[in-house]
């Protein structure tokens, strides 16, 4: 990509791209200096460099994706009734199909993500009859036969590779052995999780704060999304310390976020299942600030930043900010690859609005409800 | 609203065509004179006339016996001279003959009939059926196959159903149909696994299946594609004949007349014996001897008789079914329900034998001659989404490899694995500075490939140079719900690639198949009266041939 710079730094400068999506949330492109562009080349546009960006992560894609189908929808108002109107167009009909495949691209690239018990959206402690009904849920969402009256033969691959996922992940996990290699796998501790979301939320758990006045979103609160906004720092003096936007490796940049959460004490995970209690009695803003004091004392703890992450994402769904809510459910999933809540709420949100779209689907393909 | 989809059971004696109503329940559609099904019998008059179908073939078969066919599934996607068509070849009244490409054909006078032509006239038939009792062109198909079938079988029946005019979306399997039509009206939470022991006129299949939240799960299934009730007919009208032969030295297999009367009689004395212990078979008049005397048969049969006859047919019943639940990894005892399907498990010694194998009374359904049609008509609705609580699971049935060496099988994907299927494989050249690799890929379960059946195959050629060994290709297959595979070759350090996409073909060439329809259409157009009651019905232009297997 071409970048305008009148002082352009030496070709090889790694080079970091903030980019702010509509929906507010921040995507991280790199890449490299890889040639320069002398003033009135390319049309006139320079002087500049001309950027080679490394690989976007599918994190990244999957909010640009979203952010796209947002923008595509004016706001999150409700349906357009226009769709109702349109029912007997044909280019109505594709537009549907294309929408349909988008929902269940993104939805294949959130699934490879996760772990079969996140796939299959079941908690750890699951047994043999929750993954096969799980499983049996799952089928009739999506089995290639259910996409079968739709002419798009990607839409049926895509219903197939969805589908592959699924029942690997039930295959992996459809007995004890099985189950039991899963979880050494992923390295969970379901005897911590499970009953902080079995627990129901019985009164004021003893240890959670005063409620604070809520604070505000470490994000601007979604209004009129606007543009794109490119900030880049580009050209930086290489090589300078002070220049933090210009990594050093590709990865520089994400490292800290790869450091391994020290070892949690006791008290946390009281403090925590008492958090997630207020999630669960849907006190999101008190559970927001047990996250954040922790956080702020243990900068370096992924549960508490998931945490964090969580609540927000749960008050989103509240007020029924699907697009706000599956981005911090995709964060949570990213700080803490483990967290069954986040993966489970995700996968409702992706089947609530896969059957939306079918839904319009069906009614532009005039089948009878 | 897309025509609606019918649901086909294509039989070796009977068929049956079935479709869900407007209330959601399937139904057995009924012909003009009430049949519910149709005897999968197709005749060429003496006299050149029109080809009649069903009950009227039938009735004609013995004095036409030469130009009647009947089971002609048994024939449909085989080669001639494999042991199955030569055994039934011996017995049946009509020319079993080969092809160019040597499958198994028919001879109808001075030309040869493909069994898929034959098998779309019933096919037409049963569309015919179908659109006199709904009032509106049906276009589209379900059509059920043994699940032991294999591509061969069930592209040749696909291009059965592109020859009657129909665009068949799909192609199921016999006894995952009769499970669907069995669990529709009894939909349970609990986890059940039961077996459906399908024993039809001409083929064998056993399902092991699990039964939950609306899944229809198959686990493994096993058969025999040649084995059926013909085959207990076939052993009657042998043993008749030998006796004959050594009686009067009359050859009754050199008279096809004789052979078809002979063979009518022992299926009608096969069905009483169902219920009865003993009968009697008589034919006056079956033949003459050398002085030209005439000869009667008259000759009391026992159900003991004909069961010592077929020892051998019955005991071929145990293996596919030990098979089968070895595949799932089962016991006998882990099953709750074994069901009957087909018309020879009203032969005694059949639940008998299904008793002893899974040590279980089998259940019967109402209907063992409907069933299959009532399946494939409600598959049509999970296809068409007026059924979303239901999902079928199906496997491959037969082991799915590629060649090695110059006879070696080497199995990619196992049978019984759930469609769809996706694997990957990586390979190494075998020779320095190999320029091309050749991947031949086979179905069945023989470990000499030779006896397995070939489905197609992908060269990758340009391969860099390099020590043998060092260049590595990675091969990817693929197997759809529609059983359509895709097998794509790639050479891991260029990329390059090399894909096909697989339609096994069904013995007709796509020339071949427009020729017989542009023929078929030609006959349409020369209007008349008289085939089989339904030439009244308003012909339409057939749906253009969809260009495959590219």
């Amino acid at each position: 990509m071409f970048l305008k710079a009148s002082n352009p730094p030496p070709i090889g400068t790694a080079v970091r791209i903030d980019l702010t999506l509509p929906t507010e949330s921040m995507v991280v492109l790199t890449g490299v200096v890889a040639e320069h562009v002398g003033p009135g080349g390319l049309d006139g546009r320079g002087p500049g460099v001309d950027i080679k960006l490394n690989t976007i992560p599918e994190s990244a894609l999957w909010l640009i994706e979203s952010a796209l189908a947002s923008a595509a929808k004016p706001g999150t108002a409700p349906p357009p009734p226009a769709t109702e109107a349109a029912v007997d167009d044909g280019q109505d009909l594709q537009a549907a199909e294309s929408e349909l495949i988008i929902a269940l691209t993104s939805e294949f690239e959130s699934l490879r993500k996760l772990n079969p018990f996140q796939v299959l959206g079941v908690g750890y402690e699951a047994g043999d009859a929750d993954i096969r009904a799980a499983f049996a849920e799952l089928t009739k969402r999506y089995h290639p036969d259910r996409f079968a009256r739709y002419t798009s033969q990607e839409l049926r691959g895509l219903a197939a590779e969805i589908f592959i996922l699924i029942r690997d992940a039930y295959r992996r996990l459809d007995n004890d052995a099985g189950r039991a290699k899963a979880l050494q796998a992923i390295g969970a501790r379901p005897a911590v999780k499970v009953p902080t979301l079995r627990t129901p939320p019985s009164g004021e758990p003893a240890l959670a704060p005063s409620p604070p006045p809520p604070p505000p979103p470490p994000r601007a609160p979604i209004g009129s999304p606007p543009p794109p906004v490119i900030r880049t720092s580009t050209p930086p003096p290489p090589s300078s310390a002070v220049a933090p936007t210009v990594a050093r490796g590709p990865d520089t940049e994400r490292k800290p976020m790869q450091v391994a959460p020290p070892p949690i004490a006791d008290d946390t995970k009281v403090d925590f299942r008492a958090a997630d209690g207020l999630l669960d009695a849907g006190r999101y803003d008190e559970a927001l600030a047990v996250f954040k004091i922790y956080a702020r004392k243990h900068p370096a703890d992924r549960t508490a930043r998931a945490g964090i992450e969580l609540a927000e994402g749960l008050r989103a769904l509240a007020q029924r900010d699907r697009l706000e809510a599956a981005q911090r459910f995709e964060a949570v999933l990213e700080l803490d690859p483990t967290n069954e809540r986040a993966a489970r709420e995700l996968a409702d949100m992706r089947r609530m609005a896969t059957n939306e779209r079918r839904g319009l689907l069906s009614r532009l393909m005039g089948k009878k409800e | 609203m897309a025509s609606r989809i019918i649901g086909i059971d294509l039989g070796t004696t009977n068929s049956c065509v079935a479709v869900i109503d407007d209330r959601g329940t399937v139904r057995v559609l009924a012909s003009p004179e009430g049949e519910r099904t149709t005897p999968s019998v197709v005749a060429w008059p003496a006299n050149g006339g029109d080809v009649i179908v069903g009950t009227p073939a039938r009735r004609q078969a013995v004095t036409n016996s030469a130009h009647t066919v009947f089971g002609a599934k048994r024939l449909v996607g085989r080669k001639v001279n494999s042991d199955d068509v030569t055994a039934l070849a011996r017995t049946s009244p009509f020319r079993v003959v080969a092809a160019a490409n040597g499958d198994a054909w028919v001879r109808i006078g001075s030309a040869g009939r493909s069994p898929q032509e034959i098998a779309s006239y019933v096919l037409r038939r049963l569309r015919a059926i179908a659109e006199s009792a709904l009032g509106e062109p049906v276009t589209r198909a379900i059509v059920t196959v043994p699940a032991y079938f294999d591509e061969h079988q069930r592209q040749a029946t696909r291009d059965a159903g592109t020859i009657a005019g129909l665009d068949v979306v799909r192609i199921l399997n016999e006894p995952t149909a009769a499970a669907l039509a069995y669990g529709a009206h009894r939909v349970t939470e609990q986890r059940r696994l039961i077996a459906v022991f399908d024993l039809g006129g001409g083929t064998f299949d056993i399902s092991i299946m699990s039964v939950e939240h609306g899944i229809f799960e198959v686990l493994s299934t096993g058969g025999d594609s040649a084995l059926g009730g013909e085959d207990w007919d076939r052993r009657m009208v042998e043993r008749m004949a030998d006796e004959i032969f050594d009686k009067t030295r009359i050859d009754l297999m050199q008279n096809p007349v004789a052979l078809g009367r002979l063979r009518e009689a022992c299926e009608t004395a096969k069905k009483a014996l169902s219920v009865e212990r003993e009968t009697w078979l008589r034919l006056p008049f079956l033949a003459q001897d050398q002085d030209g005397q005439p000869f009667n048969l008259e000759r009391r049969i026992t159900r003991d008789d004909v069961e010592a006859w077929t020892a051998i047919e019955l005991a071929r019943l145990d293996e596919p079914c030990r098979r089968a639940l070895a595949d799932a990894r089962l016991t006998a005892a882990d099953l709750e329900e074994v069901l009957l399907v087909g018309g020879m498990t009203r032969w005694p010694a059949v639940p008998a034998t299904v008793e002893r194998i899974f040590g279980k009374k089998p259940s019967k359904g109402a209907n063992p001659d409907e069933v299959v049609a009532l399946g494939a008509a409600a598959y049509a609705g999970i296809l068409g989404g007026d059924d979303e609580g239901a999902a079928l699971l199906d496997v491959t049935p037969h082991d799915i490899g590629i060649k090695v060496g110059e006879t070696g099988f080497s199995v990619l994907i196992a049978r019984n694995s759930m469609l769809p299927v996706r694997v990957r494989k990586l390979f190494a050249t075998t020779s320095p500075d190999q320029k091309f690799v050749s991947i031949e890929l086979y179905q069945g379960e023989h470990a000499d490939i030779r006896k397995n059946r070939r489905l197609g195959q992908v060269t990758l050629d340009g391969l860099p140079p390099g020590p043998a060994g060092s260049v590595r290709v990675e091969l990817n297959l693929t197997i759809d719900v529609e059983s359509i595979m895709s097998i794509t070759a790639r050479e891991l350090s260029t990329g390059k690639e090399a894909g096909v996409t697989l339609r096994p073909t069904g013995g007709l060439t796509q020339r071949e198949i427009v020729e017989i329809i542009s023929r078929r259409r030609e006959e349409e157009s020369a209007a008349r009266p008289g085939d089989g009651g339904l030439a009244r019905l308003p012909t339409r232009d057939l749906p253009p041939i969809k260009p495959r297997g590219d």
